[in-house]
């Protein structure tokens, strides 16, 4: 029987004897293989990606153990590496530490107990260092997200507030009523922008941050509630608003992170209609099925040029300056999209509209 | 002081910012012409119909969608050749307190002045007696 999450561990050595004897002992509690010469060891790289740790002896004809460690240091960085000598060479261990980045050095003829350990700690250390990598890998994009939000809090936030603050020096000297009231109506739309961007950052850290609460999805009472949310605002903008849910299994997801999903995707489709089109329409339509939902949203507005499409789920990416938009609502999607397993795929062509096709699996 | 009259082209995606220069702008009694674009390829194709026996004053954001103010300026200089460009004074007009965006704006030789927003009748007259 194959245990699958049995350490991989390559074993390099000339003389062939050996290479059986350490299959015989290991092969119960490890995943071995074996090479008879550096260059075969190098093929085994190859076609295992996954070998966790490579003990390999330094006295070989051709290539010893120290160069073959010293040219995998930049193509395979992640196994560990432990060296095998029956010569107390000091020269070659100092060699092999300072250019193989070597973790251990075992001398021969070895004893099971100090390959074993030596394995298990390799492996510890293994894991280590890869959990490392990816935390750093995390962590170096939690900066750079942080970076872009700096860098946007001065556009986004600051922009309004200087904006209103222009539009009261204004105000101030003017002598004419009506050119005040025009003023305060525009603060008003950049006061609301900036709300409904704070909201948006809100959104982000939600989906960033919380914890998924799984539960069965009430689709008629998100219907209802989003039908509440966008009809109004329909109606003003003289657009038609059609749902159509057709539900034969029952669905489990996060609700709030559903949630801001359609939110998201309907609020774009009713804000980028085109100014004065005719026979105006957002679609909903959502097919629940044992394996999960496929919602479409659909509308007939200004649609995204083709050369933006691959940018609109970036951070603060905005692809018009019709309509300002936080340049956040689309990224959210996405990475909600992302905590729920799902996907989204866009279909847009400009002035005749867009369709966006989200598929969630049932958790 | 020299008190010619000159064209001025305001270039932002904020409907507020470019009623508020249009009216700072309007408020020196120094404009020949005011225009406000929202998108800046658009007062581009403006700016090469202007006539050229005046100075024209140009006003730029930087943070815009699909052409950004630097976006407009590297358009600009392709455009407009180093001798065709003393008539146009280009200036910055943004929130950004951003310092790579000070650097990079720097290293457009033609760009006159950043400013910063809310324009003032101060600032821009300011800015005005030197060109």
């Amino acid at each position: 029987m194959s245990k699958p999450d049995k350490i991989k561990v390559l074993y390099i050595d000339d003389e062939v004897n050996n290479l059986i004897g350490f299959k015989a002992t290991f092969r119960i509690d490890y995943n071995v293989i074996t090479a008879a010469s550096a260059d075969e060891g190098l093929e085994m790289l190859e076609k295992h990606p996954d070998v966790k740790v490579i003990l390999c002896d330094q006295r070989m004809p051709h290539k010893t153990g120290v160069q073959f460690f010293e040219e995998i240091t930049t193509s395979y960085p992640a196994p560990v590496r432990m060296l095998l000598t029956g010569y107390t060479d000091i020269e070659s261990v100092i060699n092999a530490i300072n250019k193989g980045h070597i973790f251990r050095y075992i001398t021969k003829p070895w004893q099971e107990t100090d390959i074993r350990s030596a394995i298990e700690e390799g492996y510890k250390y293994f894991v280590t260092t890869s959990m490392l990598n990816v935390k750093n890998e995390e962590l170096q994009k939690a900066y750079d997200e942080l970076d872009k939000f700096a860098y946007s809090v001065t556009h986004d936030m600051r922009g309004p507030i200087l904006s209103s603050l222009g539009a009261i020096e204004l105000a101030k000297s003017s002598e004419d009523l009506n050119e005040v009231k025009e003023v305060l109506d525009m603060m008003e739309k950049a006061l609301t922008r900036m709300d409904a961007f704070i909201q948006s950052m809100h959104e982000y850290y939600n989906i960033k941050r919380g914890e998924l609460q799984i539960q069965e999805i009430d689709f008629d009472g998100l219907v209802e509630e989003l039908t509440e949310l966008f009809t109004v605002g329909a109606r003003l903008d003289q657009t038609r608003f059609d749902i159509r849910l057709q539900q034969e299994a029952p669905f489990r997801s996060d609700a709030l992170t559903l949630k801001i999903i359609l939110n998201n995707l309907l609020s774009n489709a009713f804000k980028y209609q085109k100014k004065d089109g005719d026979s105006k329409f957002v679609e909903l339509e959502i097919n629940v099925s044992a394996t999960g939902a496929v919602i479409y949203v659909r509308d007939n507005g200004i649609g995204i040029d083709e050369a933006h499409v691959s940018d609109i789920f970036n951070m603060f990416y905005r692809a018009t300056s019709e309509n300002v938009g936080s340049g956040f609502g689309l990224y959210n999607v996405k990475d909600a999209l992302r905590k729920l397993n799902g996907s989204i795929q866009v279909n847009s062509k400009p002035q005749q509209g867009s369709e966006f096709k989200v598929e969630i699996p049932s958790k | 002081m020299n008190a010619d009259k000159m064209h001025f082209v305001v270039i932002d995606d904020s409907k507020l910012d470019c009623f508020i220069a249009e009216k700072v702008i309007q408020n020196t009694g120094r404009s020949e012409s005011v225009r406000s674009f929202a998108v800046a390829s658009e007062a581009l194709d403006y700016i090469k119909t202007l006539p050229a026996d005046k100075k024209t004053i140009v006003l730029v954001d930087i943070q815009m969608p699909v052409m950004n103010g630097f976006d407009f300026l590297a358009e600009f200089e392709k455009n407009f050749p180093q001798e065709q460009r003393s008539n146009f004074i280009v200036n910055l007009l943004s929130s950004s307190i951003n310092e790579t965006d000070q650097i990079r704006a720097k290293t457009f030789k033609f760009v006159n002045r950043f400013l910063n927003k809310p324009l003032t009748r101060n600032a821009l007259e300011n800015m005005l007696a030197t060109v």
